[in-house]
């Protein structure tokens, strides 16, 4: 009021320059951030950011001979497998550094939000682990992973793989994954003299619901627990519902639910759920806060029966001391499946936008060599993806689980690990099964299921 | 809302700091942004009092005023400039981003479409079960956490101010755990709580309580109160400090005086001395309920991405829907909640402090 006009003008000039002076500072502030940043493209500066914190250690490796593989085996035996694959590469490529990262977490549950942001992010690792088949299906709508069909699939590996491997690692067009291994899922692994003491006898468990009878006997004539399970985290109990479904119902209705008809198996999806509620009731009562090789040593330590589990349980009874294949522990195919290697398979993957695309080249190959997966599987417990890799290092379990295997009648994908559903119809399925695990609930878990799918 | 917010702030930034206001409401709308910048310049430095010394002068000779202004204001640029221009872009931004997010149906490892937006993200939150049940555990979570917390600090922070022995000693033991992370405390409570060997059962079974053993963290019923608890042990150290300080704030004459007057110790403390401790419980509980909101990584150690929908809270559920199932514009409409419920407890905190004349 009391400025006059002059004044006044003068104020908003200057005013005008603080403005003006903010903006210039507002994009110096910003040009020096995005620096900073993944200054890649306009979606690369704020939150993206932020989201890459977590796991990633972006120091700008791009140096081509620094190879850096995120992978989640540090359990159990797995470490030792993974170590042993590396050996064998760094021997064959002395030239490269490994940039080991690994993202723990049983099944891949924290190694997927680390990957998915760094390739959002466009700072993708070298290579990743990354089960084949469904699970690649995001990477592969987008155009992220490389075309490894001429530089890896040479026509001397496509020869050694089996067919239906092949077509896991070209879920679209192209191939873009390596397998390295094979698992088979539906095992049911005993410790032999509670068995016995049990006066059970596994091999002639002839379906889920004979399995139920024998894990009653156990129950009622020894002290120890009849069935090792974890309830933690909820893939445990997933993979156990697939195996109990498919012993019921079989593997064509099991691929009637992997296509999505839930609702037209209603029947057979809930009894298979009735039966794995039931199983629940014989698993230790601190199932809740354990993880499966935890309690795999109870199995060990002759305090439990049976384990349901992948066949990567028995590379710790393989690292156990006086505990031997066939006189300690033995494993029967998951009752009701016997014809059946229901198969898990971990593979590796060129991500596109590669920080050193000459050594991942280099290791997917390697990876994809008889070398490496005669390393890599013995101490995995794990059969080979390849054919013809000798099997004199892989012992007589694995042996025989290599002469199953080429016997087997199919060769089904997972739900729970990755290869037979999309990754959000195995997030979801996953909750569905964490929900089950807490309150035993058919009616809401068959719900979930059907719209899951 | 944080434009909201803050415009509520300037405003009565202006309305209180600048005793010249009637110069301000002469001027015309154009120049308002230009005012709000000065006025927050102004409160920076804390100059309120100075500038309304200095306004005669400044009424003498208005190009003295505009240099004195213009100089004071770029003296503290260096000082709120770049922190004010990080936290919009970053804190601000990304917000603002997140929300667009949540409207474009983003899924994939693609990239956002921004050209058809629409809110079916939210219509979805609303019929969601597991979203439901997320957010009744987070409120549950929030409420009982900090309500416990903070009776349990203000408990301890009461006996600890009695003039114990090892006083230090003490308040160091409690605050102890505060320091740990929350990834070791998760993994230390998973022991406590283990059905078989953990501590907790294995001392009920040596006083005979057999009865009340429980699978803590594996039965449904159980499971969120286990969690609270845990998450109690860590946080009630935190409250004993801030209640101690405050404790520490009020003259003993009031402690005499109470005692002459024939006050028990336990009316002494309920009529006297708790209800000035307002303040303390006012910031200790926003830390708290911060933290409640930010207890991810507790459950996350324990549970992974899948607690079950008795111990779901939002935060895991964003992790879960955006990073699992690749679902980010789902996600970040949860944490559009998430950020709505921080904000609606931090807001009106601010704006309290505000009146109060603490900020």
């Amino acid at each position: 009021m009391s400025h006059d006009n002059s004044s006044d003008d003068a104020d908003r000039f200057t005013r005008r320059h603080y403005v003006a002076g903010a903006g210039s500072l507002a994009t110096v502030a910003i040009a020096g951030c995005s620096d900073g940043g993944s200054g890649d493209d306009g979606s690369g500066d704020g939150s993206a950011d932020d989201g890459s914190g977590d796991g990633s250690s972006d120091d700008g490796s791009s140096e081509g001979s620094e190879l850096e593989i995120i992978h989640w085996w540090t359990a159990g035996g797995e470490q030792d497998a993974y170590n042993a694959l590396l050996d064998g590469f760094r021997e064959e490529y002395p030239d490269v550094e490994v940039v080991d990262n690994p993202a723990p977490g049983g099944a891949g549950s924290a190694i997927d939000a680390v990957v998915q942001n760094r390739v959002i992010d466009g700072n993708p690792p070298s290579t990743f682990q990354i089960w084949p088949g469904q699970a690649l299906t995001p990477y592969t709508d987008e155009g992220l992973l490389e075309d490894i069909g001429e530089s890896v699939w040479d026509d001397e590996m496509r020869d050694a793989y089996l067919d239906d491997v092949v077509d896991l690692s070209r879920p679209a067009d192209n191939l873009v994954a390596v397998p390295i291994n094979i698992h088979r899922l539906n095992n049911l692994f005993y410790n032999v003299s509670v068995v016995e003491d049990a006066g059970v006898d596994p091999s002639a468990i002839d379906g889920p619901q004979g399995l139920l009878d024998a894990l009653e006997t156990v129950d009622a004539e020894t002290d120890a627990t009849p069935l090792v399970h974890q309830t933690q985290s909820p893939w445990s109990s997933l993979q156990l519902w697939e195996n109990v479904f498919i012993g019921e119902q079989g593997v064509d209705a099991y691929q009637t639910v992997l296509d999505g008809d839930v609702e037209g198996l209603e029947d057979e999806v809930r009894s298979a759920l009735d039966t794995l509620a039931s199983y629940l009731e014989y698993i230790p009562e601190d199932a809740g806060s354990i993880s499966w090789d935890q309690g795999n040593n109870e199995l060990i330590a002759g305090d439990a029966a049976f384990l349901h589990q992948g066949d990567w349980a028995a590379g710790q009874y393989e690292g156990a001391d006086d505990f031997e294949f066939e006189s300690d522990w033995d494993m029967v195919p998951f009752p009701g499946t016997s014809g059946v290697y229901h198969s898990v398979i971990d593979s590796f993957v060129f991500p596109t936008n590669n920080p050193s695309p000459e050594a991942t080249e280099q290791f997917l190959n390697y990876a994809g060599s008889v070398d490496a997966q005669e390393r890599f599987n013995p101490i995995k417990g794990s059969i080979p993806p390849r054919t013809d890799v000798p099997m004199d290092d892989f012992g007589p379990f694995l042996s025989r689980q290599f002469e199953d295997f080429q016997n087997s009648d199919s060769q089904p994908p997972t739900i729970a690990h990755g290869t037979g559903v999309a990754p959000s119809i195995h997030s979801a399925l996953e909750e569905v099964f964490a929900n089950f695990n807490g309150n035993l609930d058919v009616d809401a878990a068959y719900e979930g299921i059907r719209d899951a799918f | 809302m944080v434009s909201r917010i803050f415009a509520a702030l300037t405003r009565t930034t202006d309305r209180s700091s600048a005793s010249g206001s009637s110069v301000a409401e002469n001027r015309g709308a154009t120049e308002h942004d230009a005012t709000a910048a000065r006025t927050d310049g102004g409160a920076v430095v804390d100059g309120s009092e100075g500038s309304a010394s200095e306004e005669p002068e400044g009424a003498t000779g208005a190009s003295l005023l505009t240099r004195l202004g213009r100089s004071r204001f770029l003296e503290s640029l260096p000082f709120w400039g770049p922190p004010g221009l990080l936290v919009f872009f970053f804190v601000y931004g990304a917000i603002s981003w997140n929300f667009l997010i949540s409207l474009t149906g983003w899924e994939g490892l693609g990239s956002p479409d921004y050209s058809s937006l629409s809110t079916a993200a939210y219509t979805r939150l609303l019929s969601d079960a597991s979203f439901v049940a997320a957010f009744r555990n987070t409120v549950a979570l929030l409420v009982v956490f900090t309500a416990l917390s903070l009776v349990v600090g203000l408990f301890l922070a009461i006996l600890v101010d009695r003039g114990i022995r090892f006083e230090n000693t003490f308040r160091t033991i409690y605050l102890l755990p505060m320091s740990l992370s929350f990834v070791v405390t998760a993994i230390f409570w998973s022991w406590m709580y283990n059905p078989r060997i953990g501590l907790i059962n294995v001392a009920l079974r040596g006083v005979g309580l057999d009865a009340l053993t429980q699978a803590w963290l594996a039965d449904p019923r159980f499971k969120l109160g286990a969690i609270i608890f845990a998450l109690m042990w860590q946080f009630s150290g935190y409250c004993m400090v801030v209640y101690l300080a405050g404790l520490r704030a009020i003259p003993n004459d009031q402690y005499e005086a109470a005692r002459i007057d024939g006050a028990s110790p336990v009316r002494l403390y309920r009529r006297v001395i708790i209800p000035q401790l307002r303040a303390s419980t006012m910031s200790a509980a926003v830390v708290l309920v911060v933290f409640a909101l930010k207890a991810f990584d507790f459950l996350f150690v324990l549970f992974g991405v899948n607690p079950g929908s008795s111990a779901d809270i939002l935060s895991v559920m964003m992790f879960r829907v955006a990073f699992d199932r690749l679902q980010w514009a789902y996600g970040s409409a949860v944490a559009m909640v998430l950020f709505l419920m921080a904000l609606s407890v931090i807001g009106p905190y601010l704006y309290l402090q505000y009146r109060r004349g603490e900020l």
